[in-house]
């Protein structure tokens, strides 16, 4: 059932009861290596979320026009954001302009994501203005203007209140909200559309479920262009008017032990993380770094945004138990943009669940325990339901099957997103009968659900999702690139925690110094679109297998290659790996980058 | 300037074969180090040349040159 609007009102008239409520309470901490942090109060917040929403109405946006939002960790950014919602447009918050992609790229990706989502202003820093003016008047482009509003004395300057009245009294929890985009960079990107009430409907119940109180206090490195990031770490606290503590996630990757000292210093008590993150905070942390750092505060630590590996898990306990870590705060959750974010999660106060499965009836989509200390396969939990949400696990056919039998994972939640905006196709591909099909493969064991693979083809590294048709594309056109004959998949590594990003490339180059030519291309086209290739393999003409469609298959070349080079092979559901009989008789290069 | 020895560390956890590495390179300029990488490759700096940095170090740095500064300054070189 779609959640009831008129039980939760908007989001902005949430964040001005709690200034009210409490307007010296912390509602932000804005962290910074090396600096005292920075602490907007919800009073401070709100007053100047309304004098960015008056400066931007008297600029011209309008009700329902998209903004996005592109800043470093700016202290601004909040009240920026928040005075976008007062003004009734809908903040889609973009990634800052990597240094690695060229500014005709970063403005191509812009361009393309005005022309189908919609994208009214860009708010950005003044640094970016010579990169983004060239997509104005352009006859491409459908944005109207950028707008500074980081620099906030020339954009706030006279600002009158005049229409805010008007714009905040005609809000309702049905508007649209927020716009979220995916990652991607050939108009793959899906920009899904979330209503004031389904956010506000997703925070009450998720933080219900969760054991949320006064108490609590959120911390996070994840960038806010990201949805566990925007969703879990601030528009959920802000909504419940507890404090979120904000890190530059830029500053996290080069020092992550910065996460354990805010958590130290603030005392917080929640955070979410991918699994990548476990990984290398219980690795590459020195512990010259963690001076003074404890973890007793932490009552949950989510890992969630890329599958669960519970190896990464224990080897973070292990490693941060001395400094107070409890074992229940490791939890797990399962979520998505298109359920506003969490379907599943573990309940607070105990770890996820664990099951030993046989890992060759497991490839058959059978999770069959094992006992007597047989070959198992770990399987984490990714928690239970969170009331609201149902989930079905359905066979190819999209006929129901049992528990521990592994199928497509069907959800059905209150606080469904209100479509991919301007892509009724895509919509209409991604929910049947009111059922989104998430792509992702699962089973159940009793109230347990449990995340195995994914149907679709995306890699995720990092918590990062790359469409392989974006690597594909950018490296089809290279000299020396049998045109077409490219695949790009994810490859798990096991001390990254996470997954890396491979091609293999047919190529009738022999030379070896061609060969080399050809490797340095293939990883500069990759950079060209700021992805990292991390392992290509080369591979003589007519080496990949076709699907039935007459296209390379990611899949059967993934295992093929895999096989060849002695690693895991993926795992397949219902079906017979095709054509991997023939994949001996031609070695492939491996060139690892 | 970027003495060879750094530049032969950098490659080797980047596993390049070779790349043009000057001064004032940055990280974003050679496949393979994003900022998913940096911490290797300032780890295996960090072992190979046994010094130490600590993190507000290693976020001021710039460019490759930056690091090859860093390194010096922790064995006692003048610049």
């Amino acid at each position: 059932m779609k959640h009831n609007h008129a039980e939760t009102g908007t989001i902005w008239h949430r964040w001005c009861e709690n200034a009210d409520k409490s307007p010296n309470a912390v509602a932000i901490v804005h962290w910074r290596a090396g600096q005292i942090p920075l602490r907007w109060t919800w009073g401070e917040l709100v007053d100047t979320a309304k004098r960015y929403a008056a400066a931007a109405m008297s600029r011209g946006i309008k009700r329902g026009e998209v903004c996005g939002i592109i800043s470093r960790h700016n202290p601004l950014f909040y009240p920026v954001y928040l005075g976008c919602v007062c003004a009734g447009a809908m903040p889609a918050v973009l990634a800052y302009q990597n240094p690695r992609l060229h500014p005709e790229k970063f403005r191509e990706g812009l361009e393309g994501m005005g022309r189908r989502s919609g994208l009214d202003w860009i708010l950005t820093e003044r640094a970016l203005e010579s990169v983004l003016q060239p997509l104005l008047g352009n006859g491409r482009s459908t944005i109207k203007g950028l707008q500074f509003p980081f620099e906030s004395n020339e954009y706030l300057a006279g600002v009158e209140f005049g229409s805010l009245g008007e714009a905040v009294s005609v809000m309702r929890a049905s508007d649209p909200l927020l716009l979220q985009h995916s990652s991607g960079t050939t108009g793959l990107q899906k920009p899904v559309l979330l209503s004031h009430g389904t956010v506000l409907g997703h925070a009450t119940q998720y933080a219900k479920f969760l054991a949320m109180s006064d108490a609590d206090k959120i911390v996070s490195w994840l960038p806010l262009y990201h949805d566990m990031g925007l969703i879990a770490a601030f528009h959920l606290p802000l909504a419940l008017g507890i404090t979120t503590i904000q890190i530059d996630p830029f500053e996290w990757v080069v020092a992550p032990s910065l996460l354990l000292e805010a958590i130290s210093a603030e005392r917080a008590t929640v955070t979410w993380l991918p699994n990548f993150a476990f990984s290398m905070m219980a690795d590459k942390i020195k512990e010259e770094d963690l001076e003074g750092a404890t973890l007793d505060s932490c009552r949950l630590l989510i890992n969630c945004s890329e599958p669960v590996r519970p190896r990464d898990q224990e080897k973070f306990f292990q490693r941060f138990a001395p400094r107070g870590l409890k074992r229940e705060a490791l939890s797990s959750c399962y979520a998505m943009a298109e359920t506003t974010f969490a379907v599943t999660q573990t309940p607070p106060g105990r770890e996820p669940a664990r099951l030993a499965v046989d890992p060759q009836l497991l490839s058959k989509g059978i999770a069959s325990q094992v006992v007597n200390g047989g070959k198992a396969k770990i399987c984490e939990s990714s928690g239970e339901l969170i009331p609201g949400c149902e989930i079905r696990i359905v066979d190819e056919e999209s006929n129901d099957i049992e528990e521990r039998r592994v199928g497509e994972v069907l959800i059905k939640t209150p606080w469904m997103f209100d479509g991919y905006r301007n892509y009724p196709e895509k919509t209409a591909a991604a929910i049947r009968d009111g059922w989104y099909m998430s792509g992702d493969y699962g089973f159940r064991s009793g109230n347990e659900i449990y995340i195995i693979g994914r149907k679709k083809d995306i890699v995720i590294v990092a918590g990062n999702n790359i469409y392989p048709e974006d690597v594909e594309a950018a490296i089809n056109d290279l000299a020396g690139v049998i045109p077409g004959r490219t695949v790009a998949f994810g490859e798990e590594d096991i001390e990254f925690g996470s997954e890396r990003l491979s091609v293999v490339v047919e190529t009738p180059l022999t030379d070896q110094s061609e060969i080399k030519q050809l490797r340095t291309a293939i990883l500069k086209a990759g950079m060209g679109i700021d992805v990292s290739i991390t392992n290509v393999y080369l591979v003589p003409p007519r080496f990949l297998i076709k699907s039935s469609a007459g296209k390379p298959s990611r899949s059967a070349n993934r295992d093929r290659v895999l096989r060849l080079n002695g690693s895991e092979s993926t795992m397949q559901f219902g079906g017979v790996k095709d054509g991997l009989g023939r994949a001996e008789k031609s070695d492939p290069e491996r060139v690892e980058a | 300037m970027v003495s060879d020895e750094l530049k032969r560390v950098i490659l080797n956890v980047l596993k390049l074969e070779a790349w043009e590495i000057a001064d004032t390179t940055l990280a974003a300029e050679v496949p393979g180090w994003d900022s998913l990488s940096h911490i290797n490759v300032v780890s295996a700096v960090e072992r190979h040349f046994s010094v130490r940095f600590k993190n507000v170090e290693v976020l001021k740095l710039k460019n490759v040159g930056d690091l090859q500064r860093l390194v010096d300054s922790k064995l006692g070189k003048q610049p």
